[in-house]
């Protein structure tokens, strides 16, 4: 295990009744963006708690290189709470000061940087601005810059993206991979599946309290995409294979999607295809993360 | 990693950097300087001056209008009469003297009565001396023609005042004892209901806002109490120094230095009681801003401690007698604060007194500090909803 891996290990609450997770246990790699996905109330949110100590579990263990997180551990965590968390009636240069400083960052040290990050984030003309007087992307941006203040090494973020235009959205994934890059261990959570498959190279995939799948996002999908396959034949947007074994799932412009046997080969397939005219794709047909998200939670 | 001082300094200071922003707070402290001097300073002005009056005065009661102004100058006149400065101005028409803006009156006689002219009016001052210096040059020369020689006609004049007496030495005060407990009292009362307040308002608001989910993940939750308690504690002081400060100053200034020095000799008690009668209730106020999980709880939330200050604080102004109910809750940790420094200022406590309501005080602060530190704990990362006193406390263990 690598020096910096966020290790949760078993992680087990209930509220009242409710158990909310169930042993949940999972990996989070250094230089690596994790998302975590799941419904509504699937366990991301007292996952992610419980991980920065806002929130106690009635069992499991929680590892950041080995570790414990102790108060010492926690304090190198950005963290984004799910309802955000900043002061209204303050500035916002001044809470990400205040922030810093009680992260550690000296003060003038923390004046710095809280310029670049809301210049970074492009809204450095409100930093003497009353916070609550900013709209609620622009709130956002500053919470981002919040959490990155202390130059974290682990950020934990629940919907960093919610809430973002696409300009926004950019220059956070820019952000979250630059850490990443730098070797911090990145977890996020979203609701943004398409977002999620474009950025994450790592997937953590939550239903009622349980993990589902976990694991590279691109294994992941291999590992569901079983003998499906996508063929499109140039002119020939709605072939059909003659073959026996296969199953035609869906069929439209894009190429048509097949089941294959078992017994079936995939180059008799192929051969079909190019029999019936020139063959422009043919691959695997790996199913979309909403797919994948579908099929475990169903 | 930053020290836990540190930590709690930093958080201190947010807490003073938001109370030195906030307008109402700079505006009723100025408010309450500019009364509690002028409370001490007008009364000075009202009584200190010695009035001055021009009166005009025809020949023939001129003797009248000196010995009026012998009266008003000296320093022992007889009881009830006024100490003022008369100048003398010669006329021989009163109605035409007043003509003169100057003359305040004139004094004229009319067949051996002495007759006193005003505009719309004469003043009191004027009045009483004229008419005491005419009762006794009236005596003096009744006297004179009696053969009395001039001591007899000083006794009848002005016969000795009467010696008080007292079977008991009472302590010589400047300004009621009574008065500057009540004083004390109310600023205490007043600075613990506002600053108390303003804790538990800015703990909820931590809480609405879920900041304190982002100070928790980086700062123990007791530190965080600490420092939000301690900020306040240097600005509540700060503000009842600035206010007790600015009383004695205006004394000072108003020339009143007995008052001065009576209220410093009973300050030095006020403040140790302020200080931990402050803080022994600043956590509690603590608690019930994080029961609360939106601002329009603190209603409900903050019912009991309100009350545990206004209950004491009215208590102690219907006591302000000596008496056994006085000095009995002149211990309890809740009223000691605002009943024992008042006894202190009368003289009806004996020295070792405050000195054991004090620890009472500091004992019963410690205790509640912890108390509130589990229940804040407990409670404060509870966003969702409404917490009672109970869960708080069982939640809060070990945190």
């Amino acid at each position: 295990m690598n020096d910096s891996t966020l290790s949760i290990r078993g992680l087990t609450h209930s509220f009242g009744d409710r158990r909310a997770l169930d042993g949940v246990s999972f990996d989070v790699r250094p230089g690596r963006l994790t998302g975590f996905i799941g419904a509504n109330g699937a366990g991301k949110t007292t996952t992610m708690r419980a991980v920065v100590g806002v929130m106690r579990p009635d069992a499991g263990e929680v590892t950041f290189g080995g570790a414990p997180l102790t108060l010492e551990v926690r304090r190198r965590i950005g963290y984004m709470p799910e309802e955000r968390g900043l002061y209204p009636k303050m500035r916002v240069a001044d809470q990400l000061v205040y922030l810093g400083r009680v992260l550690g960052v000296d003060k003038a040290e923390a004046e710095r940087r809280a310029h670049a990050l809301l210049e970074d984030l492009g809204v450095d003309d409100r930093a003497d601005d009353v916070l609550h007087t900013l709209s609620l992307g622009n709130q956002q941006r500053v919470q981002v810059a919040a959490s990155l203040i202390h130059h974290p090494d682990l950020l934990i973020l629940d919907e960093p993206f919610s809430g973002l235009d696409p300009i926004a959205m950019d220059a956070m994934a820019e952000r979250l991979r630059e850490r990443a890059a730098a070797g911090v261990p990145v977890l996020f959570s979203s609701h943004q599946l398409d977002l999620v498959e474009r950025l994450c190279d790592d997937l953590v995939l939550i239903h009622q309290g349980r993990i589902v799948a976990a694991g590279e996002a691109q294994a992941l999908r291999e590992e569901r995409a079983g003998r499906r396959y996508r063929v499109a034949v140039d002119g020939s947007p709605t072939w059909r294979p003659d073959l026996i074994g296969a199953t035609v799932l869906e069929a439209d412009a894009r190429g048509t999607v097949l089941e294959l046997d078992e017994a079936t080969d995939p180059q008799a397939v192929l051969a079909a295809a190019q029999a019936a005219g020139p063959v422009t794709h043919f691959s695997r047909a790996l199913p979309s993360l909403s797919d994948l998200f579908a099929e475990v939670t169903r | 990693m930053t020290s836990r001082s540190d930590l709690v300094r930093i958080v201190a200071g947010r807490e003073i950097g938001v109370k030195l922003r906030d307008k109402a707070f700079i505006a009723s402290t100025v408010v309450f300087v500019l009364i509690i001097v002028a409370a001490i300073a007008i009364p000075a002005l009202i009584s200190g001056g010695t009035s001055t009056y021009t009166v005009a005065a025809t020949a023939e009661a001129r003797p009248v209008a000196e010995a009026a102004a012998a009266i008003g100058g000296a320093d022992e006149r007889p009881p009830g009469l006024p100490r003022a400065d008369l100048t003398i101005v010669d006329t021989a028409d009163p109605v035409a003297a007043l003509g003169d803006e100057s003359v305040d009156a004139a004094v004229s006689l009319d067949g051996g009565v002495v007759v006193l002219t005003g505009r719309t009016g004469v003043a009191g001052d004027v009045r009483n001396l004229v008419t005491a210096a005419s009762s006794a040059l009236a005596a003096q020369a009744v006297a004179d023609e009696a053969g009395l020689t001039s001591d007899q006609v000083a006794a009848l004049t002005s016969p000795p005042a009467p010696r008080v007496d007292t079977l008991e030495e009472s302590p010589d005060f400047a300004v009621p004892p009574e008065l500057l407990g009540m004083v004390f009292g109310f600023l205490f009362y007043f600075t613990v209901l506002t600053f108390g307040i303003a804790i538990a308002q800015s703990v909820v608001e931590e809480k609405q806002s879920r900041v304190v989910e982002i100070l928790v993940a980086a700062l123990p939750v007791r530190w965080l109490l600490a420092g939000k308690v301690l900020g306040n504690g240097i600005m509540a002081i700060g503000q009842v120094i600035l206010i007790v400060g600015a009383g004695l100053l205006g004394a000072q200034l108003t020339g009143a230095s007995d008052i001065v020095n009576q209220a410093i000799g009973a300050s030095g008690w006020f403040l140790a009681f302020f200080v931990l009668g402050f803080f022994m209730l600043a956590s509690v106020w603590a608690v019930a801003g994080s029961l609360a999980a939106r601002v329009e709880d603190l209603q409900s939330t903050t019912l009991y401690v309100q009350l545990a200050v206004m209950i004491p604080f009215f208590a102690s102004v219907f006591l302000l007698e000596e008496s056994p109910a006085r000095r009995v809750l002149s211990y309890v940790p809740l009223s000691a604060p605002l009943i024992m420094p008042g006894r202190v200022a009368s003289g009806d406590a004996a020295a070792w007194e405050p000195w054991v309501a004090l620890a009472i005080v500091a004992a019963t602060a410690v205790a509640l500090v912890g108390v509130g530190a589990r229940l804040y704990a407990g409670s404060v990362l509870n966003t969702s909803q409404r917490m009672k006193v109970v869960g708080a406390w069982k939640a809060g263990k070990g945190r």
